[in-house]
């Protein structure tokens, strides 16, 4: 079997300090079932020592390596160069948007680290409170989760924090005090029902109502979160708490 | 080899949608007739007004409302309109927690009576 | 007297836990990374929080290291662990022979395990080879790698460290006797270069452990061996699924999330920067893994990678090198003072190897401190963003 070999065109965003960016472009020669993260490796070790980038676990468990590749946010430790470009093309590699850019591709990831820190979103749950109860399998990526479920099992959570649903989601590209998609699914993942701080936080201006129905959070979601439904189940609960407490049945535990 | 760039402003950023879901294409579209149509609504207005200027003002009215261009431009905003009214549809469905899975597919089901809508009526105008 | 400097080098699980360590032990720490946190060969481990039986026979130092501070880590780190328990699996008869040694070795380790019948196994595990004919649980679990490093460094840095993300160490800087006080380093994300000064410098650069000493003209006998991994999209287990025999290629298969994850394969590399994952290896872990669970052969794969292991030592095949940690004065070794190096290990004992080298280094500048890491949980990964503080974070 002789390896597949393509040659594409690696157009990457560069910025130092407080340059003003341009893109840089390398030629390379490529495996088209290679990732991109290998790719832009390879750049860093045979091309440029000053690339700046962010990874760490290259199979989508920690979501550090959050990029925009042909301006659409990816993982790029799972996205294969073949997904995103032909022999002889070129692809554009970005950082996310809506975070400050730190240099080159990596960006500020702070916001969005706090702000899940303040809904308490825990990183570790029980196996069973781990519901899909909507989405179809994506990626190839078992929607089903575990084969067998028992109550004391703890699983890592879905939510990788990394931050391509609030890259995407054009709301928090001109809105910076939207809670934004990760946050609320967060929140809608531990329920609003007897956490009035949490239901105060997704029931304002920019909470739950910021949001414009345009799924891209979903759509871009490496790890089957579902943010955009997690988003309007959270207007159904914020709703239903309003009803009781029109009729005088307030917080119920 | 390397490039200078300057960022494109945020608000033109909700029009990369040529790369994006189905989701994105209705947010983007549904922007774009709610400004059409709230555009429609001041020419409405300043168009409606001339009619209290006296006859000849009105004749000159008269006459505008029956150029093709203008039963194209009536036809934009009826199209307009059945998209941003049959799209609202689909939103408050979905922001009451309906069928959110569904809804890609219930964005081409509207988009289809959209179309065949705007079919009627353009067949109903323009063959008149 | 003014607290003690000691600059770190490097941001992994070790780096990240000698940092915390020497924190607490009321030192000032600055940690230069050339990279992101976990950017080496942290990030990439597969994610076994060891319990130590896969060493109970090959290697007892290590399993004893590994079930000590497996429970430490369950303790302090539960934030980002699943504690789920693994089984061994016996499915030949090479398998088989192998399981009075499992369970002596377990036994002298201390290592709780449980012998489970084939068909409990299976109704445990589903998905395992139905021809399981032994299997034994172990109190393995598996941890998210980047959350772990970050555990470490957020603890770190509420007591006090300084982490310099992107900060690459060119160079050493010496006294006139030549011992180390200081180090230029190169920030990658603004161009420019610095020199920071210290009491000691202690370099936590695991595979790069060599490479950096030679900076300071100094030897450290660490062999990169890499070894290879593929993920597949979907958690066909629950619990971390070894083969019952020595260590070998391809016979773990870890949950992680939505997936499971195979290693690994052992080989030795030049280039420690960018070793390519090669398509026979891959190939290889596929049906390696398979025979654990036969799903393997035909699940859709999610990230093949390469992490490469700081082994200490030298000699016979990396397989049989000890998997225990060192910790190098640079005084004793090279005649470097200011200078300690810690390599080695796994990612299941950094807490561990970060005691030891904060142990040396506290002999070596006369300060009196007991180590505090043991018992109190560690700070929230979260915490190690600061508001504004941007990549100096």
């Amino acid at each position: 079997m002789t390896a597949e070999v393509w040659t594409v065109t690696f157009r990457v965003f560069r910025r130092k300090g407080a340059e003003a960016p341009h893109y840089d472009f390398f030629r390379l020669e490529v495996s088209p079932d290679e990732y991109v993260l290998d790719a832009i490796e390879r750049i860093w070790a045979f091309h440029d020592r000053s690339l700046v980038y962010r990874y760490a676990c290259h199979h989508a468990t920690c979501g550090a390596c959050g990029m925009r590749v042909n301006s659409v946010e990816k993982l790029t430790c799972i996205t294969t160069i073949r997904s995103v470009a032909r022999d002889g093309g070129e692809v554009t590699v970005e950082p996310l948007r809506n975070f400050p850019v730190i240099s080159d591709l990596t960006v500020d990831m702070g916001d969005l680290y706090r702000s899940m820190e303040a809904v308490h979103y825990p990183a570790v749950s029980p196996v069973a409170a781990a519901p899909l109860p909507t989405i179809p399998a994506k990626d190839g990526i078992s929607p089903g989760g575990p084969l067998r479920e028992e109550p004391d099992a703890h699983r890592l959570n879905d939510c990788i924090e990394c931050g391509l649903c609030v890259s995407a989601c054009p709301i928090a590209t001109t809105t910076a005090g939207y809670l934004g998609p990760a946050v609320l699914a967060a929140i809608q993942f531990q329920g609003i029902s007897g956490k009035p701080a949490l239901a105060g936080l997704a029931d304002c201006e920019d909470g739950v109502w910021r949001c414009h129905s345009a799924y891209e959070c979903t759509a871009v979601c490496p790890s089957l979160v579902d943010p955009g439904w997690r988003i309007m189940d959270l207007r159904k609960q914020a709703i239903g708490r309003r009803f009781r407490r029109l009729f005088g049945r307030g917080e119920t535990a | 080899m390397s490039v200078q760039t300057r960022s494109p402003s945020r608000a033109a950023q909700w029009l990369n949608f040529p790369h994006r879901g189905v989701g994105m294409w209705a947010f983007a579209m549904n922007r774009l007739s709610a400004l059409g149509l709230a555009v429609y609504l001041f020419l409405h207005l300043f168009l409606l007004r001339q009619l209290a200027e006296g006859p000849s003002a009105f004749d000159r009215f008269i006459s505008l409302v029956r150029s093709p261009l203008f039963t194209l431009s009536e036809w934009v905003v009826v199209v307009g309109g059945l998209y941003h009214g049959l799209n609202g549809v689909r939103v408050i469905l979905t922001s009451l927690g309906v069928a959110v899975p569904y809804q890609r597919q219930m964005f081409w089901i509207l988009f289809g009576i959209a179309a065949l809508g705007s079919l009627a009526f353009a067949i109903r105008m323009f063959t008149a | 007297m003014s607290k003690p400097h000691a600059i770190l080098i490097g941001a992994g699980f070790t780096g990240c836990a000698t940092a915390y360590d020497l924190a607490l032990r009321g030192f000032d720490v600055t940690v230069l990374e050339r990279g992101d946190l976990a950017a080496g060969t942290s990030g990439r481990t597969h994610g076994l929080l060891h319990s130590g039986a896969r060493y109970c026979v090959t290697d007892q130092e290590s399993a004893v290291e590994c079930i000590d501070e497996s429970r430490i880590l369950a303790r302090i780190a539960a934030q980002c662990i699943e504690f789920n328990g693994g089984l061994f699996i016996a499915l030949d008869d090479s398998d088989l022979a192998f399981v009075d040694r499992f369970v002596e070795g377990a036994q002298t380790c201390h290592i709780p395990i449980e012998q489970i019948s084939p068909r409990k196994a299976l109704e445990m595990e589903p998905a395992i080879n139905p021809g399981v004919l032994d299997a034994y649980w172990v109190p393995d679990g598996t941890f998210d790698p980047l959350r772990l490093a970050l555990a470490f460094a957020a603890s770190a840095k509420a007591s006090g460290a300084v982490f310099k993300l992107y900060c690459q160490v060119e160079a050493m800087l010496a006294d006139g006797q030549g011992n180390l006080n200081g180090v230029r380093y190169w920030d990658r994300t603004t161009g420019q270069h610095h020199e920071l000064r210290g009491d000691i410098v202690v370099s936590a650069t695991g595979a790069w452990a060599g490479e950096l000493a030679e900076l300071a003209g100094a030897h450290v006998p660490v062999r990169p061996t890499p070894g290879v991994m593929v993920a597949f999209a979907s958690r066909f287990v629950e619990r971390a699924i070894n083969r019952l025999n020595k260590p070998g290629d391809g016979d773990i298969v870890l949950p992680q999330r939505r997936m499971v994850v195979v290693g690994t394969t052992s080989f030795e590399a030049e280039d420690v920067d960018y070793i390519p994952v090669s398509e026979e290896q891959v190939a290889e872990m596929v049906k390696r893994g398979a025979d654990l669970i036969p799903a393997l052969a035909t699940a859709p794969q999610r990230g093949a990678y390469m992490a490469s292991r700081p082994l200490v030592g030298s000699g016979t095949q990396a397989r049989s090198i000890a998997r225990t940690f060192k910790c190098f004065d640079h005084k004793e070794s090279d005649g470097i003072d200011g200078f300690v190096t810690i390599t080695g290990g796994k990612a299941t004992t950094c807490r561990a190897m970060a005691e030891a080298t904060a142990d040396m280094v506290c002999r070596k500048l006369g300060v009196s401190a007991a180590c505090q890491t043991r018992e109190r949980p560690l700070r929230s990964y979260r915490e190690f963003y600061r508001a504004g503080e941007g990549a100096r974070a």
